[in-house]
């Protein structure tokens, strides 16, 4: 045993240290898509993190912000108005140059109502390539129960020159793509995330919604699992090891492509940002959704309850 | 003393009525306290604005229709002149907000939850039939809410009479918008003239306004006013011009905090859901959604911002009215009962289809720089105007 070998021996040593450790580094230098209350107040003035706000309420922007927060106005900024579609290339670029926002910069959404239409955000900008696209986890809600601060002045932005792509169609299921499932063409497994009531029929949609399916029930072969159970009591999503438990009971495991949808996509995207961003899976979401399956002539129709629309 | 309580009116003795007030002033305080601890602000905000409009209505007198009344028949302007200062102080504190909220008013985007209503022959129409109800209920919505504080044997049935006149602009809506709204333009000054622009233009209109008030009223003997300073501020009636610039301030922070105020939208949610139940209304009134205003929607929770304010409102008015020794609850007569129920229900009928009162779509709208609020003003007092004159020649109404 000589000296040489010695050296030679603490040399590997120190290199698989070093390798071990750099592999760690890099693995958890992998952002989270979520993030804390705790971390955005820290990154508010960081220069590459731009906060945006996607309510449904009106006004609720207006009245108090996360300070520096710019403004999506979910009906008008980020669907095309009158055909029903999400917005155009152009229509989202001139948007996100508005916004001040570059290929580069982290993409914080929040909301009310649960970041449901943070989340259709979030599916919006990933669609139009942007890389670093994340939620407040818990949205307005838990930022204001943990007493951090708002604020009503406007953000002085300077607009971008940024060009978008196409909208990345492995992200978004049509019609089709469900169809094709239905009919085995294709494979994938189908994620209802409407509540129980919808799925099985008893509802074509929950009080109040105007847009509504004249078919009650669910796509054939769909499961059922309710946005709502991806969310713990304080509003944010549960951790990866719950969340993996959760849809493996359901046979979703992340070993056959996933298609998610609802009743007019807002909710389905929810469960595709918990699906595709948090736990990694490849998740279409179906955004036509119940209104569009639904009402559609001649697709099979699971109805468990049997309700008839209009009939006594 | 006998004729103190005599002058005032008071059937109870002034210390049980002063607890008594003390005790509902407390009871808001500690709602307000309770729903705010509860995590519900905007409900507990509510309640404040509620309580404090409902003592500056009170307080002051702000009745639109009496302010008009007083002028009209005996030209006496200082209740309109009141008006002219809610208005400008409201006018210049939404446009300090909307400066903050929306800094380019030209980008084609409304300021949220601003009550800019479609400007068209429906709310003309609806305008002059609200106008009427003031003349024959004689009181507006608002001033009803407060008077039943006072114990006016009136307002019961005309409240009563506003929602079934709800009723009735729910049965007429859907033809009325598909006919006359849908097509109508939302105009909102500030998009065309910037704020500057729109400020100076409303200011201007409004001390034209006044000018006329004042060149066709009479000199009034100035009644002498109190020097002790605890008469001034609960028992004698408040300057309308105070009471005025309470009003626009009001409006500003409510606006800033909740929404622009409004006494009609709970009371048209709650016919509507009576009427669903009931299921003789359509269950969907087209275009309401796209609308400004207040905005009649089916209510299914026990609490909402506008309930807690005009409940606030009537709880804090009974309070003041109390105070001052004007809580003075009568029996109605049969006349009484016949014009509340009659003018409640063009009241009820004008708010539906106008998507407000005198305090929403008038008052709240004007100050957001809507055309809505002036048109709807003006029909409003026309409205009154005309009911007045022909209903006191028919021997209808009675006279000044």
């Amino acid at each position: 045993m000589s000296i040489k070998v010695a050296l030679w021996a603490a040399l590997a040593v120190a290199v698989g240290v070093a390798a071990a450790t750099s592999a760690q580094a890099q693995s958890s230098a992998k952002p989270s898509p979520l993030v804390t209350g705790e971390w955005l107040e820290k990154n508010l003035s960081a220069p590459k993190v731009r906060v945006i706000e996607v309510s449904v309420e009106p006004g609720v922007f207006e009245r108090g912000h996360i300070p520096g927060a710019q403004n999506i106005v979910w009906h008008t900024d980020l669907v095309d108005t009158v055909r029903r579609d999400i917005a155009s290339r152009d229509k989202f670029e001139a948007l996100s140059r508005k916004l001040g926002l570059e290929k580069d910069t982290t993409v914080v959404l929040y909301g009310d109502n649960n970041n449901w239409f943070a989340a259709w955000g979030a599916w919006i900008f990933k669609s139009y390539g942007f890389a670093d696209v994340r939620l407040l986890d818990g949205g307005r809600k838990k930022w204001e129960a943990d007493k951090r601060p708002f604020d009503t002045r406007v953000a002085a932005v300077e607009p971008s020159k940024i060009t978008l792509p196409e909208a990345n169609t492995k992200l978004r299921a049509r019609l089709g793509d469900v169809s094709d499932v239905v009919n085995k063409k294709a494979d994938a497994v189908v994620v209802d995330i409407r509540s129980p009531d919808e799925f099985s029929g008893k509802l074509f949609a929950p009080a109040g919604s105007q847009e509504l399916a004249v078919r009650a029930g669910h796509v054939p072969g769909a499961v059922n699992v309710p946005w709502v159970r991806a969310v713990a009591e304080d509003g944010t999503i549960k951790s990866v090891d719950e969340l993996k438990k959760l849809y493996a009971a359901a046979g979703i495991d992340g070993t056959k492509p996933i298609i998610v949808y609802c009743r007019i996509g807002e909710r389905s995207s929810h469960t595709w940002f918990v699906l595709s961003q948090v736990l990694g899976y490849d998740v279409r979401n179906y955004d036509g959704s119940w209104t569009e399956y639904g009402n559609t002539v001649g697709l099979p129709v699971v109805n468990v309850a049997g309700t008839v629309w209009g009939g006594k | 003393m006998t004729t103190l309580q005599s002058e005032t009116g008071a059937h109870i003795g002034a210390p049980l009525r002063f607890v008594f007030a003390a005790a509902l002033v407390l009871a808001l305080g500690v709602a307000a306290y309770g729903l705010h601890a509860g995590g519900k602000a905007p409900l507990a905000l509510s309640l404040l604005f509620g309580a404090a409009f409902g003592i500056v209505l009170q307080r002051a007198r702000f009745c639109f229709f009496c302010n008009f009344r007083d002028w009209f028949d005996a030209g006496d302007p200082r209740g309109l002149l009141g008006i002219v200062v809610a208005l400008a102080v409201g006018l210049i504190g939404y446009t300090l907000v909307f400066g903050s909220w929306l800094p380019d008013s030209s980008t084609g985007r409304l300021p949220p939850d601003a009550f800019i209503g479609p400007v068209g022959i429906a709310l003309v129409a609806a305008g002059l039939v609200f106008g009427a109800g003031m003349a024959i209920s004689g009181s507006c919505v608002s001033a009803h809410l407060y008077r039943l504080g006072e114990g006016s044997p009136t307002a019961p049935f005309a409240l009563i009479g506003t929602a079934f006149g709800f009723v009735l602009g729910f049965l007429t809506w859907n033809g009325i918008y598909l006919s006359f709204v849908s097509d109508a333009p939302s105009i909102w000054l500030p998009q065309s003239l910037g704020y500057a622009g729109a400020l100076l233009l409303a200011l201007g209109a409004l001390a034209v306004i006044a000018w006329i008030v004042v060149r066709l009223s009479r000199p009034q003997a100035e009644a002498a006013r109190a020097s002790d300073p605890w008469r001034a501020v609960f028992v004698e009636r408040w300057p309308a011009w105070i009471g005025g610039a309470m009003v626009g301030v009001l409006g500003t922070m409510a606006y800033l905090r909740v929404g622009p105020l409004g006494v009609t939208a709970e009371i048209g949610g709650r016919a509507r859901q009576a009427a669903n139940a009931l299921n003789v209304v359509p269950a969907r009134l087209e275009g309401l959604d796209t609308l400004r205003g207040c905005i009649t929607v089916v209510r299914d929770v026990l609490l909402t911002n506008n309930g807690v304010f005009i409940g606030a409102l009537m709880v804090a008015a009974f309070a003041a009215a109390l105070v001052a020794g004007q809580f003075r609850p009568a029996w109605p007569t049969g006349g009484q009962i016949l014009r509340g129920l009659t003018g409640g229900v063009l009241l009820g009928w004008g708010a539906m289809t106008g998507l407000g009162c005198t305090v929403g779509t008038f008052l709240s709208g004007t100050m957001a720089g809507a055309l809505s609020g002036w048109v709807y003003g003006a029909a409003i007092f026309a409205g009154t105007a005309a009911t007045l004159v022909v209903g006191r020649r028919l021997g209808a109404l009675p006279k000044p």
